[in-house]
């Protein structure tokens, strides 16, 4: 698959993050890291994320608004095959103008393309759904999944690597839902899949597809997990098979997903710190959040407002422990701060949200609780 | 692409000495790996998660505990968390003041929160501040303000500017701007337009007088969304004033500007799209017939929405921007 995106200047753009890494560590001087800007030149339009997502709002309303433009000349009496030829004919210019743009502005992922992508995927969708509308679940996985897939082997986009990713596990599911065994042993099976899709995506070492193997790295550690969790089996045990019970029964092999449930965080958080490996050790933080979660969820002396107490104190002990411990590096592991939050503006803010609501009114007083989002889940890689 | 590949490129192309390769490659085999910002985060969640626990055991057995000792407990702990950051201060400055003390900024963070339990429970218990509710908002507020620039905290100042908010009966938080706040009424929405037109103001002002420059977004953001929407609001009410016109579209244009200094692109995109917004409906509500608008509607939307995007590949170009 030729590759839309010109690979010289991506992977100059790689070498200069690097090279501006290295001077902010002061390894290499100022002129050196000008020397090696003319060196590697890169000549792509990366505006930040605001002006990102500015770009994907009026591409995507300027695409909306072209189909419908199409769409007065062809519509005649709305059947399924004008509808076709519509999409088709959008998709075509969709296709083309990405192209055209990615040449002529040196665009890489900056909004204008990614809402382009999406637009011709969407279109290239729409006359399987308006023309075969009875097929089987999987069947249309399969024809998404191809269309997805191909596009992010030439793109490199998330986004077709996302749904191609959940496509796949889709068309596992719808198949497996059909046989009764199969349903027994979904999680181990959603568990298999997540292992081999880590393993392959691991061994692509190319700069090009560095965002998404990355991403799919996340994405399949987490399914890994989810299917082996204890609370997510039980339940959906439950839900896959009507039972409406007050509240899940017991399911086979209990005692495994318990290990499961426990072990899994506990093994990812090892590994991200041994191989320091950033993604690992983040979802292993999430894991255990969710195991925990898991355990409180069948067996808890405590009442929630306890448990959130109790966590946050534990939260707040253990963090200020190691901050504490880590001041000088021990174990090849630090506390030093590296580079700047990008967005410490717009953190602040969010965090002042959730702690800075006046209590006025006499009498429903709500003491800062109710909503929870993010408080400041500053994740930089 | 790996620190070898790079090294090696650098080498050839004769960026770098082979001696410095060799220190490189050094410090990336033997370098540390930062648990910062997880710790961080850890931290940050962990507050959240224990005031809002503490906050509900309170509120769940206010009768059975003692009320005293409870108050002598927030107390202690808001005392002492003021104490703390009093006496690990730095001098005050107009700058950026960086504390080395790593926890001084959360621990800060911790003793506003408590002090706001601390005084909501005050007037639930005992009706310290009667019905003189603006009074009890107001106390915090001034406190706040004091320390955001005392001890230079962006988080506690735009905690600040809630609690000015709600005193005069407002939610600045930017996610709630346009749920919470109750817009039918006239009078409110003139004074979210006429609050957040001053917060801005005083954002500008920070900068220009290089009074903690870096509180400027705070003040722009919160200030500006607030007094945008309002007015955005203003003009779709039947009621469209001038004046929420003129305001919604000097906010825009001052959006656009603010973005010229390169502070956030974040206002770029404000800007744009809270001045699209308004522009679209000033056009559209003027055309009577729905077949024309209709049509019409097709080819603007169409044409301008390829022209900003258009702008916004050029804007550095358009906004002299150089960077």
């Amino acid at each position: 698959m030729k590759k839309a995106y010109n690979e010289t200047w991506i992977d100059n753009l790689h070498i200069l993050n690097t090279a501006d890494h290295w001077s902010e560590k002061k390894l290499i001087s100022q002129e050196q890291l000008e020397s090696a800007r003319n060196a590697f030149p890169q000549q792509f339009y990366r505006p930040g994320i605001f002006v990102k997502i500015g770009l994907f709002i009026f591409t995507l309303i300027a695409c909306s608004f072209a189909s419908g433009f199409v769409s007065l000349f062809l519509i005649g009496n709305g059947a399924g095959e004008n509808i076709s030829v519509i999409s088709l004919i959008c998709m075509a210019g969709f296709i083309f103008f990405l192209e055209f743009l990615i040449k002529k502005n040196g665009l890489y992922h900056s909004g204008v393309d990614n809402a382009l992508l999406y637009a011709a995927m969407g279109a290239a969708v729409v006359p399987f759904v308006s023309l075969f509308d009875n097929l089987e679940v999987w069947q249309y996985c399969i024809i998404m999944f191809a269309f997805a897939f191909t596009a992010t082997l030439r793109y490199a986009d998330m986004v077709t690597a996302t749904s191609a990713f959940l496509l796949l596990f889709g068309l596992l599911g719808n198949i497996m839902m059909k046989f009764p065994v199969g349903k027994a042993i979904l999680p181990f099976a959603v568990m298999a899949l997540s292992a081999v899709i880590y393993s392959l995506v691991r061994k692509d070492k190319s700069t090009y597809y560095e965002r998404c193997t990355k991403l799919i790295e996340i994405l399949s550690l987490a399914t890994f997990y989810l299917g082996g969790n204890y609370l997510i089996v039980r339940e959906g045990n439950a839900l896959l098979n009507d039972l409406n019970l007050p509240f899940a029964p017991q399911i086979p092999f209990a005692p495994l997903f318990y290990v499961f449930t426990l072990s899994i965080p506990v093994v990812y958080i090892f590994f991200g710190l041994r191989k320091k490996d950033r993604i690992l050790l983040i979802l292993g933080l999430v894991a255990f959040a969710l195991s925990v979660y898991t355990y409180r969820h069948y067996f808890s002396p405590f009442t929630p407002a306890q448990e959130l107490a109790i966590a946050g104190m534990a939260m707040i002990m253990l963090s200020a422990a190691l901050i504490k411990y880590l001041h000088t590096p021990k174990h090849g592991l630090s506390d030093e701060q590296e580079g700047k939050r990008k967005l410490a503006n717009l953190e602040a803010i969010l965090v002042a949200q959730h702690l800075g609501q006046t209590p006025v009114e006499g009498n429903n007083v709500e003491f800062g609780g109710g909503n929870f989002g993010g408080g400041g889940a500053g994740e930089t890689y | 692409m790996n620190t070898q590949t790079i090294l090696k490129a650098f080498v050839d192309k004769a960026v770098i000495s082979d001696e410095q390769a060799v220190l490189i490659a050094d410090y990336e085999k033997n370098k540390s790996f930062s648990l910062h910002w997880e710790l961080r985060s850890i931290l940050y969640l962990g507050i959240v998660l224990f005031s809002s626990g503490i906050g509900v055991i309170i509120y769940e057995n206010i009768d059975t505990i003692g009320h005293q000792v409870i108050i002598a407990l927030i107390a202690a702990l808001t005392g002492w968390c003021f104490f703390y950051t009093y006496k690990h201060a730095l001098p005050y400055s107009n700058g950026q003041v960086k504390n080395p003390k790593k926890l001084a900024d959360y621990i800060l963070l911790l003793g506003c929160t408590t002090f706001l339990i601390l005084e909501g429970y005050l007037q639930f218990q005992y009706n310290v501040f009667g019905t003189r509710y603006g009074l009890a908002v107001i106390i915090p507020t001034i406190i706040f303000f004091f320390c955001a620039y005392r001890f230079d905290h962006k988080g506690v100042l735009s905690m600040a500017l809630t609690g000015l908010a709600s005193w005069l009966g407002l939610t600045v938080a930017p996610l709630s701007v346009l749920a919470e706040n109750d817009f039918t009424e006239d009078r409110l929405l003139a004074t979210a337009v006429i609050l957040g037109t001053v917060l801005c103001i005083a954002g500008w002002a920070s900068e220009k007088q290089h009074i903690k420059k870096h509180f400027s977004f705070t003040y722009i953001f919160l200030g500006g969304n607030l007094a945008v929407l309002a007015a955005i609001t203003g003009i779709l009410s039947d009621n469209a004033e001038l004046i929420y016109i003129i305001a919604g579209l000097a906010l825009s244009a001052f959006f656009i500007q603010r973005a010229r200094f390169a502070q956030s692109l974040l206002f770029l995109l404000m800007g744009i799209v809270y001045g699209y917004i308004i522009i679209t409906y000033l056009i559209f509500s003027n055309i009577e017939s729905d077949d024309a608008s209709f049509t019409f509607g097709t080819f603007y939307f169409l044409f301008t929405s390829l022209g900003v995007v258009y702008f916004l590949l050029h804007f550095k170009k358009f906004l002299g921007i150089k960077k």
